[in-house]
C-alpha cells in the first residue's frame, strides 16, 4: 500500500474537486507528480475491505495497476462529506462520484497525451499508467504528463466511463491491501494512536447504563468525592459536568483504577418496563404507525381468507460486540480540537462537537483510524465526545479507552423488535391476504456526551429505520405494511441488517407456515409467488446448489444417523436487503439453506451447513464478496442462536462475553457460496445482505426437524426445549429453567452467614456474668514502665534476620498495616462479631508505637495479651498463639521491630459495644480460654513435625483463622482445632482432617501451596491467605516443609491416594457433560470461566486457573468463598507462581453471581448438597465492609 | 497487599531485556502497549475472555489483559511483533495473510498467537485440535471461515499448502 498523500504537493499533480451542497470545495481524487493517485472517500473501511475495492474502481478507470493507488477514507479535513458509512452503501453510491473523477481525470491526462504525442484522443491507450499511440513506441507516464504543474479540474459527471466489458482490475479478485500489516502489528488503530504529552482517562457513566431518554437522563448525579481519588498515584484531575464524569491519570492503569475507586452517588434510575416480555412492552410502547403500502381490500379480504394465520414473530434486544471497546484520542488547545477517532461518520460526529464544544466545524478535525469492525452504531462516537470533554479540560492530549462493561452497557443496541402478521390463504390456495405490522423502538443514537452534559435534551426521537425490506417480496392480492415508528425504550440505533432482519425473519417464517398450511413445498411456493424473476432465477439456483430436498411438510427425520434423539432439518429463506429512507435501495439479495440438527433431549441447535446464493450485480473484488457473505453467515448464525441482550435493576445486564455469547470456533458450520455472475448489472452493496435471511432459514429448518415452529429469538436450548416440551404435551413448561439439582442431593441447612452476629446478640447479655464470675479476684495488670527506645545495633545481624523472618512468619504487617499507610503504623480495621478492633501502631515510635517498650512489657503482650499500659488487648491479636513461641523467638521478633523506622501515627480507638468495652473482663476470658505456656515438643514425633507444630501452633498463628470460634470469641480447641473458621467475610477452610478440598490434601500439596500460593490439585491462595503466602515467602524451604508435614499429618495419617489421578478423574468426570451450556449458568461459566479453568487448559494457558472440580471454595459448606472470589479476584500470591483472577464484581449483576454459583455448585460439586439462599450471600458478601469500596456507577 | 510503585522491574520482550520503572501490579498488557509501544495486543475485554490480547510466555499462550506485569519478570515473552524476524514473517503470519484471514483484523493477534503456541506445542494438529485451540478466541466479524483456512495452512493440513507468496504491497 502506498502512504496516503496530501492532496496537492508542491511539485504538481492533477487535482478532481467539485463544490458541495454546502458551497465547500472537495477533493475527490489526486494524480501526483509520480504518477500514483489517491482517491478520496468520505466513508471509512469498517473492516469490510472497502479501502481495497475503491482502489480498484479508481485503477480501473485510470488503467494503472492497483497498488499504485492509495485511499483516504472519511477524514474531515481531506474528504468529501458523503454521510455515514452505513447500509451497505459505499460500493454502490459513494463510490460513484469517485469513479467519475477518476474518468474525468483520464480525460484530462489522455488529452495533454493527444497533445503530446499529435494524434486524436481517441487513439490512445494507458497500459499500467503508460499512454501510448499504438501506431507509436513512445509511452508517456502521468507525471511526465503533468511536466510539474498543479492543474484543477472540476469533476465531470458525466465524463466517459470505461464500459464493464473492458474491465480487466475491477471483477477480479484483489488481495486486502490492509491485511499484511494487521498480521504484524504495524497497523495502527485507533487503540494505537499516541502522541506527545497525551494522558489517558476513563470515564464513569450513570448508573443507568443504556437509556437515553427520559427526564433523569444528564441529571442524576448527587455526588462526587474527589478526595477519593485526588491522592491515587499519578491523578491529574477528575471532569464532572452535568452527569459526564471522567478522570485523567498519567498512565492507562491509573486511570482505571481512580475511575474504579471514585466515589460517587447517584440516583436510582426510574424502572424499565417488563423487558423479559418484550412482545408486551413493545407491543404497549407509543408510536406513530406509518402505512408503507396498501393494496386491496385488506380487511375484507382476510375475513374471506379460507385460511387465515395470525402470527407474532419477536427480535430480541442485540449488541453490535465490537471486539474492541471504542477509544479515542483528542487534543483541545487554543479554541481547535483535533480529534483522533474509530468513527463511522466523521462529519456527523464533527457537527456533535461543534455543538457540544461551541466551535465551528472548521475549528475541529477529525482523523479517522480503522476501529475494530462496528456493524452499525456502537461507542466510537460516544468516546470521542468523552476524550474532546477531557483534553479540554486539561488542554492536554487525552485517550479515553471505554472498558468491556462499558461498551456492552452502553452502545446503542440493534432494537428489539415485534411483527405482526395478519394474513391467509384464498379457497384456491393463493396468498390472498398480508396485514404486517413492524414495530422499531429506536433512534439513531444521540452522542452521549451531548445527553449526560446537558447540551441537548433527552427527548425521545423516533427514527424512520424500522422500514427496512418491509415490503415482502411475494405477490399478496391485498396487502398492507404499517411500520410503527417509536422511541427508543433503551438506547438503540441501527446494526447490520437493520430492521431488515427481523422484519425477513416474519416474512420468510410466514410464507413457510403458509407452504405448510398449502401441502406445499416451500421452495416451490415461494417460486410461485416471487414478484421478481431476478429472486427467482437466485432462488432456484440456490435449491440446486444445496440440494433441497422436496417435500410437503416436516420431514422430522433422525436420517438414520445417531441414536434417534437428534433430529436433522433442511429451512430456506430468501430475501433483499433495501436500505437507506423507504421506499430505498435494494443491495444485493441473498437466498439461504440452512441445515441443522437438533437434540431434542437437550433443546440444542447446531447449525452444520449453509448454502448461500448472492446475487450483487458486478462484483468489483468477488474475494471480498465472498469474504462479505461468510462473515454475514457467521455472525448472524450466532444472533439467531445466541444473542439476546438481558436487563436488570433498570438497566443492561449483559456486560461481558459470557453473559453475551457470540459465536465460537467448534460452532462454526461449513459454508457454501454461490455469487451469480452478472457483470452486466451494477454493483450492489455486500456488506449485510447475506444476514438477512438467516433467522428464518435456521427457523424453517428447525421446524423441518421437529415440527415445531419458534417464532422468537434466540434460539437457545432453554427455548427450543421448552417448546418441544410444551408441543410434546411433556407438563414441564416452558423457561424459567433453573439448575437441576443432581440426583439425592439435598439442600444443606440454611445459610447463616452472620452466624457469630447472631449468636452475639442474644449472649451479649449474660456474657458480662460469665465473665465477670470468672474473673472474680482479678484486677486491672500493672503497666511496666515506658523506657528509652533501645537501640538496635546491641543485636546481632543474625538475631535481627531471624527477627525479620518470624515478623514475616507471623504476618505482622498485614494486620498491623492500613491500606496504603506506613507499613506496621497500624489503623487497620478488623471486623469481628463484637465490633470493630484498630490495630495498633509496632513501630518504635516513642509516643504512638511500641518505642517505650521494654522487651518485658512486649513478651507479656505477646504472652499474656496485656498491653505495656496494663489494658488487656482483645484476641483479634492472637497472644493466644503467640504464646507459644520461644523466648529467643520473641527477642529476636522484638529486636526486629525496634530496628524498623519510627512512624508518628495515632492509631483509631477501639470502641466496642459493652461489654466488650470492659477490656478488664478479658482478665476473665483469659481465665476461660488462655494458656500461656510456650511450645512443648511431642517426643513421640520427628524434628520436622515438631517444627512445623511450632511454626503453625506459634507465630504462624493459624487457628486464628482456621479455627472456628465460640460465642465469646475463643478458639475452640479439641476435634474442632483447624475444623475452619471465618475472617473478614471469607471462610478459612478446614485444615487436616474436616477439609472440604475434593482431593486430599498431601505433604506436597501442602508445601506448594505455602510455597507458592497454589496447589495444582487445589487452587491458589485468595483473599486474606494471598498476603499469608506472600509473607511465607520469608521462610526456608525446611521451614515450610516442616509446616506441610504437621498440617498433613494433624490428626491422621493423610490417605495415601495418587492425588494427580484423582484430580484427573474428578476433572474429566465434572467436564464430561459440560456442553452445550443450558443455562444462564452454563452460559456465564462458559464465556467467562472456562477459558482458564477448563482442565484442557492446564499446560496449554499460561499459569491457567485451577479446574473447578478440584477447588476446595466449590466444595464448601458455604458459598461464600465462592462468590468472594467472583467479586474480587485474585490477586498473585506470589511473583511468577500464578496469574491473578480478575475481579468480576462490575461485570456481572447479583442475579447472574447467583446463576453462576448455583451452577458451578450443581456442576463441579456433584457429590455435595445444593447451597441455599445463595442470592442473599451474594448479596450481603457484595456489601460487606471489608470489601473495598468500588465506585456505584458502571 | 502493598506494592511499592517505585519498584523497577525487568522484562524480556521479543529478546530484549527492558528495565521499566512501572508499577508490578499494572496489567501486562498495558505495559506492552503503553511503555514498550507494541501494539500488536490489543485490549479486548480486561478480563480474559476473548484473547485480543494474548502474548506467548515461555511458549504458551498468555491473556495479557489479567496478567501482572511484575509476576512475569524474567521469562520470555513474546509479542505479535517478535514473529517475524529481518521482515519475514512467521509461517503462521504468512498462512493468515495468503488466505486473506482478517475482516477488521483488531483479533488477529489472538489468532496468530494462539495458532502459534499451538504449532509449538503439537507437531501434527488436527481440525478438532484447531478448533479447541481457537475456542477461547473470539472475532466478531465472523471470519472464522478464512481464520480456519489459515489455520489448516498453517498447520499443514491443506493438500499443498505451503504458503502463498505475499500479495503485492
Amino acid at each position: 500500500m502506498t502512504q496516503e498523500r496530501e492532496p496537492v504537493s508542491t511539485d504538481g499533480g492533477l487535482v478532481v474537486e467539485r463544490i458541495s451542497a454546502g458551497g465547500f470545495m472537495e477533493t475527490f481524487l489526486v494524480i501526483h507528480a509520480d504518477g500514483h493517485a489517491t482517491g478520496y472517500n468520505g466513508h471509512v473501511d469498517l473492516g469490510t475491505g472497502i479501502r481495497t475495492a475503491l482502489a480498484q474502481i479508481v485503477a480501473e478507470e485510470l488503467d494503472v495497476s492497483a497498488d499504485s493507488v492509495a485511499m483516504v477514507l472519511g477524514d474531515t479535513a481531506r474528504t468529501p462529506d458523503q454521510g455515514p458509512t452505513i447500509a451497505s452503501e459505499t460500493i454502490q453510491v459513494a463510490a460513484v462520484p469517485l469513479r467519475q473523477a477518476a474518468a474525468t481525470a483520464r480525460r484530462v491526462i489522455l488529452a495533454r497525451a493527444a497533445a503530446v504525442l499529435d494524434v486524436s484522443p481517441e487513439e490512445l491507450q494507458i497500459d499500467d499508467g503508460l499512454v501510448y499511440a499504438p501506431a507509436s513506441n513512445r509511452r508517456l507516464g502521468f507525471g511526465e504528463l503533468l511536466a510539474g504543474e498543479t492543474i484543477r479540474v472540476a469533476l465531470d459527471e458525466n465524463a466517459p466511463v470505461k464500459a464493464p466489458e473492458s474491465y480487466r482490475l475491477v471483477g477480479t479478485s484483489q488481495p486486502r491491501v490492509d491485511i499484511p500489516d494487521k498480521a504484524t502489528g504495524r497497523a495502527i488503530y485507533i487503540h494505537d494512536v499516541r502522541v506527545p504529552g497525551m494522558l489517558h482517562g476513563r470515564v464513569v457513566r450513570p448508573p443507568y447504563a443504556g437509556r437515553d431518554s427520559g427526564d433523569f437522563i444528564g441529571k442524576s448525579l448527587i455526588a462526587v468525592d474527589r478526595g477519593s481519588v485526588a491522592a491515587l498515584p499519578g491523578f491529574v484531575d477528575l471532569v464532572v459536568i452535568g452527569d459526564f464524569v471522567g478522570v485523567i491519570c498519567e498512565r492507562e492503569e491509573q486511570a482505571a483504577e481512580a475511575a474504579r475507586r471514585l466515589r460517587i452517588e447517584w440516583t436510582v434510575p426510574p424502572p424499565l418496563p417488563d423487558m423479559d416480555d418484550l412482545a408486551e412492552t413493545l407491543k404497549n410502547h407509543p408510536g406513530e404507525p406509518r402505512t408503507l403500502s396498501e393494496s386491496g381490500d385488506v380487511d375484507a379480504a382476510l375475513e374471506g381468507a379460507a385460511n387465515r394465520l395470525t402470527r407474532r414473530y419477536v427480535w430480541p434486544y442485540q449488541m453490535h460486540g465490537s471486539i474492541g471497546p471504542s477509544c479515542a484520542v483528542a487534543d483541545f488547545s487554543d479554541g481547535f480540537l483535533t480529534l483522533w477517532s474509530g468513527t463511522q461518520n466523521p462529519h456527523m460526529l464533527r457537527g456533535n462537537l461543534a455543538t457540544l464544544l461551541q466551535l465551528r466545524p472548521e475549528s475541529i478535525d477529525i482523523r479517522r483510524h480503522e476501529a475494530a469492525g462496528c456493524y452499525g452504531r456502537n461507542c466510537a462516537d460516544d468516546v470521542s465526545a468523552d476524550a474532546a470533554l477531557l483534553s479540554r479540560a486539561v488542554a492536554r492530549p487525552v485517550r479515553v479507552q471505554l472498558t468491556r462493561e462499558q461498551e456492552h452497557a452502553w452502545e446503542p443496541k440493534g432494537a428489539a423488535q415485534l411483527i405482526e402478521i395478519d394474513g391467509g390463504l384464498g379457497e384456491d390456495g393463493d396468498l390472498a391476504a398480508y396485514d404486517f405490522q413492524t414495530r422499531y423502538p429506536s433512534n439513531r443514537g444521540p452522542n452521549l456526551a451531548l445527553l449526560l452534559t446537558g447540551a441537548i435534551p433527552p427527548d425521545p426521537q423516533p427514527s424512520d429505520m424500522g422500514d427496512r425490506t418491509a415490503i415482502p417480496p411475494y405477490h399478496y392480492e391485498a396487502e398492507r405494511i404499517r411500520v410503527h415508528d417509536m422511541a427508543p425504550i433503551v438506547r438503540a440505533s441501527w446494526m447490520r441488517g437493520v430492521s431488515a432482519m427481523p422484519n425477513c425473519f416474519a416474512h420468510e417464517s410466514y410464507i413457510d407456515e403458509l407452504a405448510t398450511e398449502a401441502g406445499a413445498d416451500p421452495v416451490d411456493f415461494r417460486l410461485k409467488h416471487l414478484k421478481d424473476p431476478r429472486a427467482a432465477e437466485l432462488v432456484r439456483a440456490t435449491a440446486e446448489r444445496g440440494n433441497w430436498v422436496e417435500r410437503s411438510g416436516p420431514r422430522r427425520t433422525s436420517d438414520g444417523r445417531g441414536d434417534g434423539e437428534t433430529l436433522y432439518g433442511q429451512g430456506f429463506a430468501y430475501a433483499v436487503y433495501v436500505h437507506g429512507p423507504f421506499p430505498g435501495t435494494a443491495a444485493a439479495h441473498a437466498a439461504w439453506i440452512a441445515e441443522v440438527a437438533v437434540d431434542r433431549r437437550t433443546g440444542e441447535v447446531a447449525l452444520e451447513r449453509v448454502v448461500v446464493g448472492h446475487d450483487a450485480g458486478m462484483m468489483i473484488n468477488p474475494a471480498g464478496v465472498q469474504h462479505q457473505i461468510h462473515g454475514n453467515v457467521v455472525q448472524s448464525a450466532s444472533r439467531v442462536l445466541k444473542e439476546e441482550v438481558t436487563f436488570q435493576n433498570s438497566t443492561v445486564e449483559s456486560r461481558d462475553w459470557g453473559s453475551y455469547p457470540i459465536a465460537n470456533f467448534p460452532e462454526v458450520p461449513d459454508v457454501d457460496v454461490l455469487m451469480l455472475p452478472r457483470p452486466a448489472e451494477p454493483p450492489l452493496g455486500v456488506g449485510e445482505s447475506a444476514s438477512v435471511p438467516s433467522a428464518a432459514a435456521i427457523a424453517n429448518a428447525i421446524f423441518d426437524a421437529t415440527g415445531v415452529r419458534f417464532r422468537e429469538l434466540p434460539f437457545t436450548p432453554e427455548r427450543i426445549k421448552a417448546g418441544l416440551d410444551a408441543a410434546a404435551g411433556v407438563g414441564s413448561g416452558p423457561s424459567r429453567l433453573s439448575e437441576a439439582s443432581p440426583e439425592g442431593a439435598k439442600p444443606s441447612a440454611p445459610d447463616r452467614p452472620k452466624l457469630w452476629r447472631r449468636l452475639a446478640a442474644p449472649l451479649a447479655a449474660g456474657l458480662a456474668a460469665t465473665i465477670g464470675t470468672a474473673a472474680v479476684g482479678l484486677t486491672l495488670r500493672a503497666p511496666i514502665a515506658p523506657v528509652a527506645p533501645s537501640n538496635p545495633s546491641v543485636y546481632s545481624a543474625e538475631t535481627l534476620e531471624r527477627g525479620r523472618i518470624l515478623a514475616a512468619l507471623g504476618d505482622c504487617a498485614v494486620c498491623h498495616t492500613a491500606p496504603g499507610s506506613a507499613t506496621n503504623a497500624g489503623g487497620r480495621a478488623i471486623e469481628t462479631p463484637f465490633g470493630t478492633v484498630f490495630s495498633t501502631n509496632i513501630t518504635p515510635d516513642p509516643e504512638t508505637g511500641i518505642g517505650g517498650w521494654s522487651y518485658p512489657a512486649f513478651a507479656r503482650a505477646m504472652r499474656e495479651g496485656v498491653s505495656r499500659d496494663g489494658r488487656h488487648l482483645y484476641p483479634a491479636f492472637p497472644y493466644t498463639s503467640f504464646a507459644k513461641a520461644t523466648e529467643a523467638d520473641l527477642q529476636a521478633l522484638y529486636a526486629h521491630l525496634m530496628g524498623q523506622p519510627p512512624v508518628r501515627a495515632e492509631t483509631p480507638v477501639t470502641a466496642l459495644a459493652f461489654p466488650f468495652n470492659i477490656r478488664a473482663l478479658m482478665a476473665g476470658w483469659n481465665t476461660l480460654f488462655h494458656k500461656a505456656q510456650p511450645f512443648a515438643p511431642d517426643p513421640a514425633r520427628g524434628a520436622a513435625w515438631n517444627r512445623g507444630a511450632y511454626l503453625v501452633e506459634g507465630l504462624g498463628h493459624c487457628s486464628a483463622c482456621h479455627s472456628p470460634r465460640n460465642a465469646l470469641g475463643a478458639e475452640q480447641r479439641g476435634a474442632a482445632h483447624l475444623a475452619g473458621g471465618l475472617v473478614d467475610g471469607w471462610q478459612a477452610p478446614a485444615l487436616g482432617r474436616a477439609s472440604d478440598a475434593p482431593v486430599p490434601w498431601t505433604e506436597d500439596a501442602l508445601y506448594a501451596y505455602l510455597r507458592t500460593g497454589r496447589s495444582a490439585e487445589h487452587g491458589a491462595a485468595a483473599g486474606p491467605m494471598a498476603p499469608v503466602v506472600a509473607s511465607l515467602a520469608e521462610l526456608s524451604d525446611e521451614d515450610i516443609r516442616a509446616m506441610a508435614v504437621y498440617l498433613s499429618a494433624d490428626g491422621e495419617t493423610a490417605p495415601r491416594t495418587d492425588g494427580r489421578a484423582l484430580a484427573e478423574k474428578l476433572v474429566a468426570q465434572s467436564e464430561a457433560d459440560i456442553r452445550p451450556a443450558r443455562s444462564l449458568g452454563a452460559r456465564l461459566y462458559d464465556g467467562a470461566c472456562s477459558v482458564c479453568h477448563r482442565g484442557e487448559a492446564q499446560g496449554v494457558l499460561f499459569n491457567a486457573g485451577t479446574p473447578l472440580a478440584l477447588t476446595t471454595a466449590i466444595h464448601a459448606e458455604r458459598p461464600d468463598n465462592l462468590i468472594q472470589v467472583i467479586l474480587t479476584g485474585v490477586e498473585p500470591a506470589q511473583s511468577g507462581v500464578h496469574s491473578a483472577m480478575p475481579a468480576f464484581s462490575e461485570t456481572f449483576t447479583d442475579r447472574q453471581i447467583t446463576e453462576l454459583v448455583r451452577y458451578l455448585r450443581s456442576q463441579f460439586a456433584r457429590d455435595r448438597p445444593a447451597w441455599r439462599d445463595v442470592e442473599t450471600t451474594v448479596a450481603s458478601v457484595r456489601h460487606s465492609k471489608t470489601r473495598p469500596a468500588q465506585s456505584s456507577g458502571q | 497487599m502493598t506494592h511499592s510503585p517505585d519498584a523497577e522491574i525487568t522484562l524480556t520482550v521479543n529478546g530484549a531485556s527492558h528495565r521499566l520503572a512501572v508499577p508490578a501490579t499494572a496489567p501486562l498488557l498495558a505495559v506492552l502497549r503503553n511503555d514498550l509501544h507494541l501494539n500488536g495486543s490489543k485490549y479486548g475485554c480486561g478480563l480474559g475472555q476473548c484473547g485480543a490480547c494474548t502474548v506467548l510466555i515461555d511458549g504458551i499462550a498468555a491473556r495479557a489483559c489479567t496478567i501482572p506485569a511484575g509476576s512475569v519478570a524474567g521469562r520470555s515473552i513474546v509479542t505479535l511483533e517478535g514473529l517475524s524476524k529481518d521482515d519475514r514473517l512467521d509461517p503462521v503470519q504468512e498462512a493468515f495473510v495468503a488466505e486473506q484471514a482478517a475482516q477488521c483484523g483488531y483479533c488477529l493477534n489472538g489468532m496468530i498467537m494462539a495458532l502459534k503456541a499451538l504449532t509449538l506445542r503439537e507437531v501434527a494438529p488436527d481440525e478438532e485440535m484447531i478448533r479447541e485451540a481457537l475456542r477461547y478466541n473470539l472475532c466478531r466479524c465472523g471470519t472464522h471461515l478464512e481464520i480456519l483456512a489459515a489455520a489448516r495452512r498453517a498447520c499443514g493440513l491443506l493438500p499443498g499448502g505451503e504458503p502463498a507468496p505475499r500479495p503485492a504491497r
